[in-house]
This record gives C-alpha cells, structure tokens and sequence, in this order.
C-alpha cells in the first residue's frame, strides 16, 4: 500500500510536470505564431502598395511584363527596408519578371519560400495575373523567436518543477493522512465520531434486544 | 474526508492553475517586449515607404506646399492598417500639410516619426504616425485569451492523465481503503465488497464491522423470534441510518474505466479537425468534377455519413463481439486509416480512408457507450453517460488546438500520424482495462418492424423526435453555422469566432458532471430534459432583441448550459427504454437513438442555411430555438398525457421515478 501510495505519488508529480511544460510549450508556439504573423503583416503592406501600383495598371490595360516602373518601385521598397532580401514580380507562370535583385530576373521561381509573404496580383476580373513575393531575413524571425523562448523557458522551468514538488508535497501529507485513518479505522476506539455514534448507538440496541428490552 | 486520489487530483488542478497562470504571466510580458515592437515596425515601414514617395515628389520637382492627394494617400494607409490612429505630415515649421484619422484618447499613445530629407539629406518635412493603443491592447488581449485557453486544454489534459492513473487496476486497494475509512468518517458502518478484502489495511476494519454486523443480525432474530415487531421495527431504522446489514457493492467503476481509453481516441480524430479542410483543398485534384468548396467539404460529409450510417448495425455487432473486443477492432482500423491518410497522396483514396476511420470510429464509440449501459446501475446511468459524454467534450477541446500546432509543425499528412499513434494508445488502454467481452451470441439484428416497435415505448419517441433530433439540430446550426457567418459578417476575425465558440464546450465539459449528479440525486432525469432543452431553445430566442457579441455569447452560454443539462440524463431515459424492448432489441433502441442525433448533426447546416437565405440571422435562430422548446414541451406533454392515462389503470400499477408509467 506504501509503494503504491508513492508510486501514484511520483506519477502525479511526473504529470503534473508534464502538464506544465505541454502549456508552456503551447503557450510558446501560440506566441511565436503570432510573432511571425505580426513581422509578416509588415512585410504584406510593402507587398500589398506593390500590389495596388500593379493593379492600377492593369486596371488601365498595361499587362504585367509591360509595367516596367515596378522594376524601380521594388528596389525603392526594397531599400526602405534592410529586412527585406529581394521583393519579387512573378507571373502566372512562375518567371521573375522584375525583382529588387537583378539577379533573379526570369529565375523561374515556383517554389514558396519560407521566409517570404506572397500577394497575388489580380485584374479588374479578379483573375490572378501574378503575384508579388517579398523575401525577408530569417534573422529578423529568429530573433523575435528565441527572445520569446528565452523569456518563456526562465518562468517555465522553475515552475515546472515548483509544480513537481508541490504534488509531491502535497501527496505526501495526503498519504500520511491515509496511513493514519486506516490506522484509527483499525481499531474500533479511534474512529471517526460518526462512527462512534453509530457504533455506541448498535451496541446499546442489540444490549437491550439481549435485556429483553426495546432498544 | 478527502481520499489521496481525489485529494492529489484536485491539489495537482490547483498547483497547474498556478503554475500556468504563472507562465500567463510571463506570456504577457513576452508579448509586451517582442511582439509589440514588431507591430511598432510596421508602422515604421508605412512611415519610411510614405516619406520616400513623396521624397521623390519633391525630387521630381513638386514643391512641398503643392504636393496634392496627400490626405487621401494617407487615408488610404491608415485603412489598411488599423493599428495607426492618425497620420500626419508635417514641414519644418509644424505646419500641417495633410493629414488622416485623429490622435487616440491616450495620451501616452506611440509615435513614430519619419523624417522627408531631400537628397542631400536637409530635413524637409516630418511623417508622425500615431499608433492606436487599444487596437494593440486588443491584439495582445486576443493572445492572452488564447494562452489561457491553452492553460484550460493544459489542465483538462492532466486531469484525463491523473483519471487514467487513478482508474488503474493497481490501486484498487488504495480505493478500497479510501471507501472504507470515507464510510466511518460518515457514520456509515456497512460492509464493502470488493476485491481487496483480504488485504492487510482493509482486513482488521472488515473484521469489526462483520462482527457489528453478525451482532445486528443476531439482534434482529432474536427480537423476531420474540414477535417483538417494535424493536424489529428499531433494529430496521437502525441499520437504514447506520448502514449495519447492508452490503456496499463499491463505487461503479464503468466509466471510470472507459474515460481515458474513450478521450484517447476521441482526441485522435479530433486532432485533424484544424487541418482537414486544408489538406482536402490541397489534395483534391484541379480537373474535379466538383465546386471545390465540395470538395474540400467531401471528406468531413464521408465521415458524418459513415458514421450516422453505422450506428445501427455497430450497435448490434458491438454486443455479438463484446465490447471491449468492439473497441479494440473500432481503434486498431481507425489507426490504420490514419496511417493512410498520412500516406495517401490520391484525393480518392483519402477519401476512402476517412471513411473506414468513419467505421472504426463508429464501432468504438458503440462499443464505449455500450460498455457504460452494460456495466451501471440504472440509479447511477446518467453520471455514468455524463463521464462518457465528458471524455468526448474533453477531448473536441483539447484536440484540436494539439492537432493546429502538429500540423503547423510536421505538416498535415504528418499530422495523421499523431492520430495514428493517439488511437494505438486508446486500443492498449482500453485492452488493458476494460473487463473481458462477454459476447452476446444472439443479440437480435434490428428490422423496421423492430424501430416502429421501439418507438412506441414510453415516451421515447417524444424523446427522440422531441429532445434528442432537436438538441443536434440547434447546436450544429447555432453554434456552427449560423454564429460564425454572422459574427464574420460583422467583421469578426476566425480567431475571435473561434473564442466566443470555446464557450459552449466549456462549459459543456464544467458543468456536465454537475448536472447529471444533481438529476441522479433528485431523481428527475425527465425533468433535466425538459428544463435542458427550454434553456437551450429559449436562449436562442435572446437573438430576436440584438445579435451583438454579448447577446451571440449569452445564446452560446444558455445553449451550454441548457445541454449541459440535458445531455446525460437524455441518454440515461434513452437506455433506461432500451432496457425494457423485449427480445433484447434493446441495442436497435441505442444505434436509432444515435442515428436521430447524428441526423440533427446533418440536417442543421443545411436548414440552418436555407432559414438564413430566407429570414435572417435573428429569425432564423429564433425559429431553431422555438422548435427546441417546442420539441421540449412536447416531450413534458407526452409524460402527462400518459401519466394520466395510466392513473386510470387502477392504483396497482407501477410508477416509475420520472413520474410516468414504466
């Protein structure tokens, strides 16, 4: 009964601790979503203005590859901001038709990077024409990353086992309070006054029915 | 007194309240130092990509003071980022040459200002964009709620652990002492029968009671032999106070036993439920035959209709194979249909595997809830179907939110895999501790014949067509449908609908246990029904005086409550009829009462969207919720009518609890 009793103890404290740590886990993928999402969303309005220039223009009849001013606007987007790598006009057939780095015009690029936030370009009949890809520095991500895991795991690791010791603690005086109840419940003098009660009350009607009397 | 089990159970409750309170805590402040700063930046780059248009205006040669549609360009910008409250440019002098919004209440509102410089670098002019407090205060509340929501899932999480340990075959004995010291400390002096008898903690308290016990006894025929019926009469208060002369079959174990298996499982399926419509929409193939909607919808319609579909032959074969062996089969193809959903790289094939997880799903959850009926008293039924319901409640809560982070993390087919390993570790625990399958070799297939026969038991088709049909039917078209489209049209975000949709299953999994606890002890599972069910109903009728977010809340909170109420008390009278078909058809009565609830589950959205097209938001969810609480008094009616009846058949006949004839 003793090793079963500590043995559940020692479970409860391994699930408590478990417990904690899955919470904080989550809680560090909750945040580190959201972190991406608010760096992403400032990387999505450079590319929505590239958009809405695109859109205008196509919206006056100018096709995607004849639009040569977006070939300017990217690199003035792209030096705004020292985040961001390269900032991409692709067209419906994956071809780089102007970029912020030379280098990467009529790169056929239809893979989706990682680090990068992808705005479609659509005409006045909200068809895709193209789409605008800004790369971005993984640093900028990582960064915000293991600060949120830095500041997490200080609280997360004291309270993990805080939690731990805690159960422990706490199951071990429960357990203790078993060991003696059973041990009072053991012997019909040391049990609880309800018990007694009940007891002295049993013994008094089955004396009488012995006495001849009424209980 | 409190036992070591439940004493620990709830120390640990509140040791990870604290513990994930203080990771909260630590959540906010990280949130405040990163996160906030990132949305800070992004007012920066509108700043720095505002500034160097007109830098180059000016370059162009458009003198500063002429600059035209400034307030226009930065109404535009301050539209599309709703976090920067006002933007002004301003010359070196201060005067203004345009601007768009108006500075926040908060005077301690950031700036961000951007200096317009022209090419060799002299200051002419300043970009201050104010960013708007309470916007950011939103976002960063937002994120809290979804912290502490991941505290909640935490919690529940443990707290299926510390019932899996503490329904353990090894602590039997810690459970028989507990029970036994509990009853003293009651004043309860009855004998316990259990398997741990003979063990030496239990033994020397067993041995003075069977003394007291065989005193009483004694007592009692000796007085009879007298004809002392007075003192009969005492010794038969006594022992009804004092429990002496009883035996005390053990608390029922049944549900207890299932839960862990039940929410292992449970938490396999609904792991996928974050990622299924995306995985669909990737998979499916761009020359389909089918509106792609269709298509990403097709494999969640496969599921439903495999299950709904199965309930009433599994309810049949699930008593010829036994249970325990019903569950095992259910979860070993639902794990294998996961391993090939993961594999599965053919939308046709996917589709095929999410219907034979349909099908082991299905003969898990018959198996399951057979177990439960099988195994408990009809007094203690409804807490019994509460802890099973609770372990389905628990596991949609916690599943999902696993599953997001699975997905995000290995990929959507990977994800699979986490179901996969999830339904394995359902199938040992179950084959572990659910009791040996008694197969019943002539449980009776259902004709329908049989059904119509069924329907004409006491009060069950009221119950079914009147509580059981409508309780799915609004809960789907409500919570599901109707909320989420009218919360999104006024411009809430999915997360924000995701949170006010938390409601209804927490306070489902709270209050469950609490009522169906209250409906055993005051005896009135009909009376749970009903009341379940006008709350419910009458809840969504609070739509015809507004639909904003309070309003939508409070409806989802009633709705909780209301079926809070209703769910376990409802499957208790489901079973309870069940129990008295003759020729043991009683499974056909379980599997027709599943396939009317799973019914509601499919018609809702459907009539749901056609009462929207037609009558709007508010009717339409009044008219759903009118029907509940019609569908509820009906159901009372149904009790009086034949309770009327009945009482003109004489004064011999039986009267059940529920205050109808059985």
């Amino acid at each position: 009964m003793i090793r079963t009793s500590f043995g559940l103890i020692l479970l409860f404290a391994v699930i408590a601790a478990a417990c904690v740590a899955f919470g904080a886990y989550f809680s560090l993928v909750t945040l580190q979503t959201a972190h991406r999402k608010a760096v992403e969303t400032r990387f999505g309005v450079t590319a929505e203005r590239i958009v809405a220039s695109a859109q205008t223009a196509a919206g006056l009849g100018i096709a995607l590859p004849a639009q040569i001013t977006l070939a300017d606007l990217t690199r003035r987007e792209a030096r705004l901001d020292e985040a961001i790598l390269s900032i991409d006009i692709i067209d419906t057939h994956d071809k780089v038709l102007f970029s912020s780095d030379p280098a990467r015009i009529t790169d056929s690029d239809g893979s989706r990077p990682a680090n990068a936030v992808t705005r479609r370009i659509e005409n006045d009949l909200a068809a895709t024409i193209g789409r605008v890809v800004v790369r971005y520095n993984p640093g900028v991500l990582a960064e915000g990353e293991s600060a949120l895991e830095g500041e997490l795991q200080t609280m997360a690791m004291p309270t993990l086992i805080g939690s731990a010791f805690a159960t422990i603690l706490i199951g071990v005086l429960l357990a203790a309070g078993l060991g003696r109840a059973a041990k009072r419940a053991a012997d019909p003098s040391q049990w609880p006054r309800a018990a007694r009660s009940a007891l002295a009350e049993a013994e008094a009607a089955h004396a009488g029915v012995r006495g001849g009397e009424r209980p | 007194m409190i036992g070591l089990r439940a004493g620990i159970s709830l120390a640990i409750a509140v040791i990870l309240c604290g513990a994930l309170a203080a990771i909260g805590f630590a959540a906010r402040d990280a949130v405040e130092r990163t996160i906030v700063p990132a949305i800070a930046a992004q007012a920066e780059s509108v700043g720095r990509s505002a500034a160097s248009l007109v830098e180059s205006a000016i370059a162009a040669g458009v003198p500063m003071d002429r600059l035209v549609g400034v307030e226009s360009y930065l109404e535009s910008l301050r539209t599309a980022n709703r976090e920067l409250a006002e933007l002004k440019l301003v010359d070196i002098a201060g005067r203004s040459l345009g601007s768009a919004g108006a500075p926040p209440e908060d005077d301690h509102a950031t700036q961000v200002v951007t200096s317009v410089t022209a090419r060799n670098g002299a200051p002419l002019a300043s970009l201050i964009i104010t960013i708007d407090p309470g916007v950011v205060s939103d976002q960063v509340n937002a994120l809290l709620v979804d912290v502490a929501f991941i505290g909640i899932v935490s919690l529940l999480v443990a707290l299926e652990l510390v019932a899996l340990v503490v329904g353990a075959r090894g602590t039997e004995a810690l459970a028989a002492l507990e029970s036994r010291v509990r009853s003293l400390s009651q004043g309860r002096l009855w004998m316990h029968t259990d398997a741990a008898e003979q063990l030496p903690f239990v033994a020397p308290i067993d041995k003075h009671v069977a003394l007291l016990h065989a005193r009483h006894e004694k007592a009692r025929a000796e007085a009879a032999r007298r004809g002392d019926t007075e003192a009969v009469l005492n010794l038969d208060a006594l022992s009804a106070r004092t429990g002496l002369g009883t035996v005390h079959a053990g608390e029922n174990h049944a549900a207890t036993v299932i839960r862990p298996a039940l929410f292992l499982f449970m938490m396999a399926e609904e792991l996928a439920r974050p990622f299924l419509p995306r995985l669909a929409g990737t998979m499916a193939p761009a020359n389909l035959d089918l509106s792609r909607d269709l298509a990403i919808s097709l494999p969640i319609v496969v599921f439903m209709a495999a299950v709904a579909l199965s309930q009433l032959p599994f309810a049949v074969l699930s008593e010829r194979l036994g249970r325990r062996r019903g569950f095992v089969i259910g979860a070993a193809l639902a794990a294998l249909s996961y391993a090939g959903s993961a594999f599965a790289t053919d939308y046709w094939l996917f589709l095929a595997t999410r219907a034979t997880a349909a099908i082991g799903y299905a003969l898990v959850f018959v198996s399951a809830q057979g177990h439960v009926i099988d195994h408990s008293r009809p007094q203690e039924r409804t807490a019994a179907l509460a802890v099973f319901v609770r372990a389905i409640m628990v596991a949609g809560l916690c599943g999902p939110p696993i599953g997001g982070v699975l997905a995000d993390r290995l990929g959507d087919h990977m994800a699979f895999f986490g179901s996969a390993t999830l339904a394995v570790l359902g199938l040992l625990v179950a084959a572990l501790s659910m009791p040996r399958s008694v197969p019943v070799r002539d449980a009776a297939g259902v004709s329908g014949a049989d059904l119509m026969a069924a329907l004409k038991a006491p009060r069950l088709a009221a119950l079914l067509f009147g509580c059981a049909f409508p309780a799915k039917f609004l809960l789907v078209a409500i919570c599901f449908f109707l909320v989420p489209v009218e919360l999104q049209r006024q411009g809430y975000s999915a997360a924000a609908i995701g949170r006010l949709q938390m409601i209804y299953p927490i306070l489902m999994v709270a209050a469950v246990p609490l009522f169906a606890s209250l409906a055993e002890r005051h005896d009135a599972r009909a009376g749970f029904v009903l009341t379940g069910g006008l709350v419910a109903g009458g809840g969504a009728l609070l739509l015809l005086f507004g639909t904003s977010p309070w309003i939508v809340a409070a409806v989802l909170a009633l709705l909780g409550l209301g079926q809070a109420m209703s769910i376990a008390p409802q499957s208790a009278l489901v079973a309870e009829s069940a129990r008295h078909m003759p020729g043991g058809r009683s499974a056909g009565v379980l599997g027709l009462f599943r396939l009317i609830e799973r019914t509601g589950n499919a018609t809702g959205p459907a009539a749901a969207g056609f009462l929207l097209a037609t009558a709007g938001f508010a009717s339409a969810s009044a008219a759903i919720g009118l029907m509940v609480v019609l569908g509820a008094l009906g159901f009372a009616l149904s009790g009086r009518s034949r309770a009327s009846g009945q009482d003109r058949a004489g004064p011999g006949a039986a009267t059940s609890t529920e205050g109808s004839r059985v």
